[in-house]
This record gives C-alpha cells, sequence and structure tokens, in this order.
C-alpha cells in the first residue's frame, strides 16, 4: 500500500514549534492564520501539561490551550511562517 | 509554486496502485442484535469469504466460516440444531467453538474436524466480528465505546437503521471524514467549522455547520421541521466504525442524536455501508408516543439521501493515490496513513500512523464562496418564480 507524501508540503513542510509552558516540541503547518495542522509525538503528548479533553456533546475538541498560545506567538514573532503571507 | 505561478505545462497524471488484497484489522459492525436472534444461520459475505452467524441456546451469537469442511456445504443454508448449526447437505453439526460436534450418520468425528471461529460481540444492540488478516484475537485498545444516549438510555429511540451495497473499494467512504468541501457539493450542507485529529486507532471529525437558505424546499417536501445548523463530532473507533454524536439546532431548540456509520468489506471491490440513527426523545413528549420513532426513521431516510449522493460520486470516480488538494482541503494523506495501521501487521505498524494529528481548516474563503453560491440560488428562484406567476393567465 504506503501512503504519498501530501502534495502541499512539498512547497510548505510542516515547522518545529516548542511549547513555551512544557518541554513538548511539535510539527506545526499553517496555510492561514485561521488553518493549523498539528504533528505530535509521544514525547510531546507525554510532556503535555494543560491538556483539555474536550467534550463531544459540546462540540470543543480536546486541546491544549497553551500550545495554542505557543502556535499564535510563534506566527507573531516570525518563527513560523504563514504558507498564504508568502503570496 | 502552482504550475500557473511557474508556468509549467506539465499535465499531471492521476496515481493508483491496485487495491489492497487484504482486509483491515478491527471489529466490524455486521448488523443489529435483533436480527441474528431469530434462531436461524445467517449469511454474511465479508472479508472475502462467507460467514455464519447464529443464535446458541443461550442467545450467545456464534460466527463461523460459512463453508463446511467436510463437503463445503453453506453452513448459512442450514439450520440451528441445539447449539450448533447444522448444514444443509450432510447434516454435520458445528459448534461454536468451530468444532464438529457430532455427524449423525457416523460413528466418529473424523480427526481435525475443526473450522475458522470468528469473535464476536454485541454492544449497544449491535453485532461486532473482529478481522485480523495475522489471525490474532481482538486487541482490547481497540474497543468500540459503549455509547453515550443511544437505545440503552431508555430516554432514547431504538435504532432506525438501514443499510446497502456499494461497489468500490472501502477506502473512498474513509476518504470523506476529511473532505470538507463535498459536504456542500455533494450534500448541499453548509460547513462552517471543520477540524480532524488522528490518534491512534480513533479517527475524528469535529463538524459545525449552517442551514443553506436555497435548500429549504427539500426539506418541506420530507416535512422536517426548520433546521438552523449541526454541531456533529464523529469518531472512527478502528477501521470501520464511526460515532457521531450529532446535534441538530432547531429555532425550538436542540435535538441530540447518535448516527452509526459503519460498514464492512463484502471484498476488495465492494462493501456493506450500515447506518443508524437514534435520538433523544423530546422532553415533553408528544402525544403519539412513536413520533419519536418516526422522526428518528426520516432522519434516517435523509442519510439515506446523502450515501446515496455519495454513492453515486464512487459510482463513476477513479481511485486516486496522488490527490491534488488545495490549502483548504482536509488532510486527505494524513488520514489515508492512519488508515493504513488497519492494513499492515502489528509488527509494521510505525508512530506516524497514529501519532496525534491534528487539521484544522480555515473555513474563511470556503463560508464566502458557497454564501455567494445560496444568495444567487435564492435569487435565481425568487425571479424564477416571479416571472412563472407573471405568465399565470389572470383570471377574468
Amino acid at each position: 500500500m504506503g501512503v504519498r507524501p501530501d502534495n502541499r508540503l512539498a512547497d510548505a513542510p510542516m515547522h518545529p514549534v516548542a511549547c513555551a509552558s512544557c518541554a513538548g516540541r511539535v510539527l506545526v503547518r499553517k496555510a492561514s492564520w485561521h488553518q493549523t495542522s498539528v504533528q505530535w509525538t509521544d514525547e510531546a503528548q507525554a510532556a503535555c501539561t494543560s491538556w483539555s479533553p474536550g467534550s463531544a456533546v459540546l462540540g470543543f475538541p480536546p486541546v491544549c490551550d497553551r500550545l495554542r498560545t505557543s502556535i499564535a506567538d510563534a506566527v507573531l514573532d516570525g518563527t513560523l511562517p504563514v504558507v498564504g503571507d508568502e503570496q | 509554486m502552482s504550475d500557473a505561478q511557474t508556468g509549467t505545462t506539465e499535465v499531471r497524471h492521476i496515481k493508483h496502485e491496485a487495491v489492497p488484497t487484504r482486509f483491515a484489522r478491527g471489529w466490524h459492525c455486521i448488523g443489529l442484535e435483533k436480527d441474528f436472534k431469530d434462531g436461524k444461520p445467517h449469511s454474511i459475505e465479508a472479508f472475502g469469504t462467507k460467514l455464519v452467524v447464529w443464535a446458541d441456546s443461550q442467545g450467545e451469537l456464534k460466527v463461523l466460516d460459512g463453508y463446511c469442511r467436510h463437503m463445503g456445504g453453506d453452513l448459512s443454508q442450514g439450520t440451528v440444531k441445539g447449539d450448533e448449526v447444522a448444514c444443509p447437505f450432510h447434516d454435520w453439526r458445528w459448534g461454536g467453538d468451530g468444532r464438529c460436534k457430532q455427524i449423525p450418520y457416523s460413528r466418529r468425528v473424523p480427526l481435525r474436524a475443526r473450522t475458522r471461529t470468528w469473535h464476536a460481540m454485541t454492544q449497544d444492540g449491535m453485532v461486532f466480528v473482529w478481522h485480523d488478516h495475522e489471525g490474532n484475537p481482538p486487541i482490547a485498545e481497540q474497543a468500540i465505546p459503549a455509547i453515550e444516549g443511544g437505545p440503552s438510555d431508555p430516554t432514547w429511540t431504538d435504532w432506525a437503521w438501514a443499510q446497502t451495497v456499494v461497489d468500490t473499494n472501502c477506502r473512498e467512504i474513509i476518504d470523506n471524514v476529511v473532505d470538507m468541501a463535498h459536504f456542500f457539493y455533494v450534500h448541499h450542507a453548509f460547513p462552517t467549522y471543520f477540524k480532524n485529529t488522528f490518534e491512534g486507532h480513533t479517527a475524528t471529525q469535529l463538524q459545525k455547520g449552517v442551514n443553506r437558505d436555497d435548500m429549504r424546499p427539500a426539506e418541506v417536501a420530507i416535512g422536517a421541521p426548520k433546521r438552523l445548523g449541526n454541531t456533529s463530532v464523529a469518531t472512527y473507533h478502528g477501521p470501520s466504525f464511526m460515532i457521531d454524536d450529532l446535534i441538530y439546532h432547531y429555532e425550538h431548540g436542540d435535538t441530540r442524536t447518535v448516527l452509526i456509520n459503519c460498514h464492512y468489506p463484502i471484498d476488495e471491490n465492494s462493501f456493506v455501508l450500515m447506518y443508524g440513527i437514534s435520538m433523544q426523545r423530546p422532553e415533553v413528549e408528544d402525544d403519539d408516543p412513536a413520533a419519536a420513532e418516526a422522526l428518528a426513521a426520516k432522519m434516517v431516510a435523509t442519510v439515506r439521501l446523502g450515501f446515496e449522493q455519495d454513492v453515486e460520486i464512487w459510482r463513476n470516480k477513479t481511485r486516486i493515490d496522488n490527490p491534488l488538494l488545495c490549502e483548504e482541503d482536509g488532510p486527505v494523506y494524513q488520514v489515508r496513513r492512519w488508515y493504513e495501521q488497519f492494513y499492515v501487521d502489528v509488527a509494521d505498524v510505525r508512530a506516524e500512523m497514529t501519532d496525534r494529528f491534528e487539521f484544522e481548516l480555515d473555513t474563511a474563503k470556503p463560508i464566502e464562496a458557497w454564501q455567494r453560491e445560496v444568495d444567487e440560488n435564492v435569487a435565481r428562484r425568487a425571479a424564477e418564480a416571479a416571472e412563472a406567476a407573471a405568465l399565470q393567465p389572470q383570471d377574468a
């Protein structure tokens, strides 16, 4: 079988982002301010200290708000590029 | 850089390998428990073979290979005798443990009279069969979770259930979990929020949507109340069984439902698609005690329409291993990477298939484009209606 690489990663790959509040490091890609891809590892999940399980009934996804903030900060300080901004 | 930007004229070719000859490892729902407990053996064509399913004298469901190891008779066409299924060809009696218990016309049962058994379990009124190409027993972490609400809760309706055969490889339906745009174009829905999360053996889609003003006539035609929108959290637990906590927002309030979307492969080119809805009964019961059931049945009819729309696409499309995605598409490659874990040997499951991956879509541009399209449809229909009214001969 084998799955091919996402064509969108050819021009704009995932970038490492370190969480500001734990030892977690993830890979992130942002196609725009509102689009976010996050690739976790077991290590990053084990390191995460502020995981929120979310709620299926209320429609909240499980999420780490602190990582979310760290990703936003990485965009603002220019260490995480936003694909749409390059054009 | 796109072709338009670089000025390249090279044509992109669609690529696809042959469909896998294996079937996914995991629990597969094969239908409702009550349908198998009628004292008869049932035939299930699945995983490239035929299974026989029956209930023993204690009401416990048993699943064996469908073909009798004696002369190849079809056990599912036989009868249940005591705890055993009896072959219609020569009355060999097979127990749920896979052993031949008795051959009425023979002094003794030959050695090695043992057939393949399939792990089965029942939960929330559904029957599940475990498939593993390596022949290992069920993996505990892949247990199907009990449903919150649903038919086991008396304040919810029983399953309104339906099934259909789809003649394509089942990867197509897995792709749907990440495909936001098709909900607008194929299903006439209007997603406004869309996020996927894959982790371990689960793949989740969180979707919020509003109803389309240009699609109200269809709603009115089936007598459904005016719906404002929906919030859906749908999770595949393993390769084939999705539980969707689906809340419909109406003018009069919310209705909680659980939608099951599941399938099992018949062979590599076809699968049985099944779906069911259970709905939380309204707090103020209608005069008609069956009103909630009737509404759930109506809902499952609309789900059927939705799947028929998918099937029409699948019937005509090609398999494609290298989809060309834009930034407003979902994580098609990543959901396939997740799905692949069920096809490789357990020893070959790689971290990238099971590590948590999140993909939140930017819906700004889709919402803008779709709202314009909806507005245009509404305006055009109003103009057509006005034109038709003007052409009506006036009564003298």
